[in-house]
């Protein structure tokens, strides 16, 4: 529920119950003031027919005289005097509410009940208009309030949808923090201020991060070198033995691996700062058949059944990322793959798929171009994947992975 | 032959120093930018070994002072920033060949001694052993003056071999000379012995020497046995 409907909800029932409370307080107040009055004016009736008592020594007729009735009888119980309202039959047939003052007298030895009645109608016209009143201010509050939320609700909320969005549409490849949004309304441009500061903090740490990651593997490169130097000068030594040889062996393979997780990190990072700009023709065909050539003597180990087609097809790219994007997929297709199992590759224009038999992944497809994820049969970096996403992201380059009929299916759509 | 090797981490700078020198090379060692300079505006090289990144300055700015000078010592960047743009930069202001870090020696090897070649021969594209002849240009060997048929591989690997001779070179020096750093060197061992197995047929079938000589459990060495 939005909030400002829930906010509407609680302010409605809250404006309804303080109404309904106070026009209940102002039409017993009128009331009592109304009645007040009218039992005046029966008091004053009372003491004219008691000042008529005194001087003549007479009671009054019952009479009826427009809205008021006089009433004389005999009356053998003694009661106190007391004001009443009741109901009688007004004027014209209709039953009417009257308020009447009863009181005893007595005369010569006689008691006499004497009741002066006026009709309420007037009052009763008065609190029905003004209960009119009360209701059409009720209704109007109510019809301001529906037309306030409408209208200026949506006026008022219009920044913070406008953060919300720019928040939606902050990444941070895009290494943007997010749009200003003018507003005047404090709450709103509290939060556009601490949305921007917190999108500009993290892309400050992004950037470090991707900084330290760049830095880290340069870094990395001179105790390689001086490891894989001192092995090429190590192995040179003719006194050393066949064990002692094989763990150099071990060591090299090693330091070569170490290296090439090294080199793959790099080469992330760098795609990731955009450090590859060198935009030039790139025929993916011939790249493919390049690769494919490096790739004969494993293909032919394998005894690999290899189906090519392609087209010519250019792409506008750096050069050196179209070899890794094309270089990682084939060498995968290649590696992980059975022997004398089956490599297809075709190019067409706008897209390219490559597809091989292997076994099954062993891990949730979704994650395959995830860094680090690999099967485990894989001897490889986990990296190489990863950086085939980064390079497709980069140009924006769909690419879709399948696991079909015992094939491996990588769809590249340029 | 005199090569210069201006490397600012020293026990690298040594292994360089230590593998060149086995090769009939004479080497000398600078480890800062000043250094360096001072060598350079002194002595001429055959070669140069340059890092890139120097304490004191930039090993582009010594490729500058080096061009604006003279024009005739080969000179060989290495660098830990394996950065297309010092590549670019580099071979533009006159440099010879670029080597990224981690690098094996026989690769360094092979680079310096087609560096030394192409300076000092004034494009002498023929390299000779004994009674074998590579002609780098045309990328053909001959056995005795019989022409040795090679496949490319085999080609690389003999010219590779050639300009290590004698030395003892790794099977993973081997892998990622034939195949490029993006392939798995443990996958190519047996095409590396398939390959020289060949090549060693092809070769002592037209009459020379066995010069291939496994190493046992790491590489091979090219010479004379």
């Amino acid at each position: 529920m939005k909030l400002f409907v829930q906010y509407t909800r609680i302010n409605f029932v809250a404006v309804l119950l303080v109404l309904l409370v106070a026009s209940l307080c102002y039409y017993f107040l009128i009331r009592f003031v109304l009645i007040d009055q009218l039992d005046d004016s029966l008091r004053v009736e009372e003491q004219e027919i008691l000042d008529n008592l005194h001087r003549k020594g007479t009671l009054p007729e019952s009479t009826q005289y427009r809205d008021q009735q006089i009433r004389v009888s005999d009356t053998t119980l003694l009661f106190r005097r007391q004001f009443i309202s009741d109901r009688a039959i007004g004027r014209f047939g209709k039953m009417r509410r009257i308020r009447r003052l009863i009181f005893p007298v007595s005369v010569r030895g006689g008691l006499y009940a004497v009741s002066v009645s006026k009709s309420q109608q007037e009052a009763d016209e008065l609190l029905g208009w003004i209960g009119l009143v009360t209701g059409g201010v009720v209704l109007l509050l109510f019809l301001a309030l529906f037309l306030v939320n409408r209208l200026m609700v949506r006026r008022l909320w219009r920044p913070f949808y406008r953060i919300l969005e720019s928040v939606r549409q902050f990444t941070l490849a895009g290494r943007r923090s997010i749009a200003p949004v003018e507003t005047s309304i404090d709450e709103f441009a509290d939060l556009e201020r601490s949305m921007q500061q917190m999108t500009a903090r993290v892309l400050q740490d992004y950037e470090s991060l991707k900084n330290f990651t760049e830095n880290a593997s340069h870094e990395m490169q001179t105790p390689l070198a001086i490891i894989n130097s001192r092995l090429d000068l190590l192995i040179q030594d003719r006194h050393l033995e066949e064990s002692q040889m094989k763990q150099l062996q071990i060591i090299y393979d090693a330091t070569g691996r170490l290296t090439k997780l090294n080199q793959s990190l790099l080469l992330l990072t760098k795609i990731e700062n955009n450090q590859f700009d060198r935009l030039v023709e790139v025929r993916l065909d011939r790249l493919i058949g390049d690769k494919m050539a490096q790739l004969e003597d494993l293909v032919s180990a394998k005894q690999l059944g290899l189906t090519v087609n392609t087209v010519p097809v250019s792409l506008e790219m750096d050069e050196y990322l179209a070899e890794i994007l094309l270089g990682n997929l084939l060498n995968n297709a290649v590696r992980h793959n059975l022997a004398g199992g089956r490599i297809a590759v075709d190019l067409v224009h706008g897209g390219l798929r490559i597809s091989n038999t292997y076994y099954p992944l062993g891990f949730d497809s979704s994650g395959i171009f995830d860094r680090f994820q690999k099967g485990d049969r894989s001897q490889g970096t986990g990296l190489g994947l990863a950086i085939v996403k980064q390079i497709c992201d980069r140009y924006r380059f769909g690419i879709q992975y399948a696991y079909m009929e015992g094939q491996h299916v990588f769809t590249l759509s340029f | 032959m005199k090569v210069l090797i201006i490397e600012d981490e020293k026990v690298l700078g040594e292994s360089i120093v230590a593998y060149l020198r086995g090769e009939d090379y004479l080497c000398e060692l600078a480890e800062t930018f000043s250094q360096a300079l001072e060598k350079i505006e002194t002595f001429q090289y055959d070669c140069i070994l340059l890092d890139i990144t120097l304490p004191g300055g930039s090993g582009l700015e010594l490729l500058r002072e080096l061009r604006a000078n003279r024009s005739l010592d080969g000179v060989l960047m290495i660098s830990a920033r394996n950065s297309l743009e010092d590549k670019v930069k580099g071979l533009k202001l006159g440099a010879d060949d670029y080597l990224p870090k981690p690098f094996h020696l026989s690769e360094l090897g092979a680079r310096v001694e087609a560096i030394i070649r192409r300076k000092q021969f004034q494009g002498n594209h023929v390299l000779r052993f004994n009674e074998l002849s590579i002609d780098t240009q045309a990328r053909t060997a001959t056995v005795q003056d019989q022409p040795l048929v090679l496949t490319r591989k085999e080609y690389q690997l003999l010219l590779y071999f050639a300009s290590n001779k004698g030395r003892v070179i790794s099977r993973n020096a081997l892998a990622e000379h034939l195949w490029g750093e993006d392939m798995d060197v443990a996958d190519n061992y047996d095409f590396i012995y398939t390959h020289i197995k060949n090549l060693r047929r092809k070769m002592t079938q037209l009459g020379s020497e066995d010069y291939i000589q496994s190493i046992y459990g790491v590489g091979y060495k090219f010479g004379v046995r």
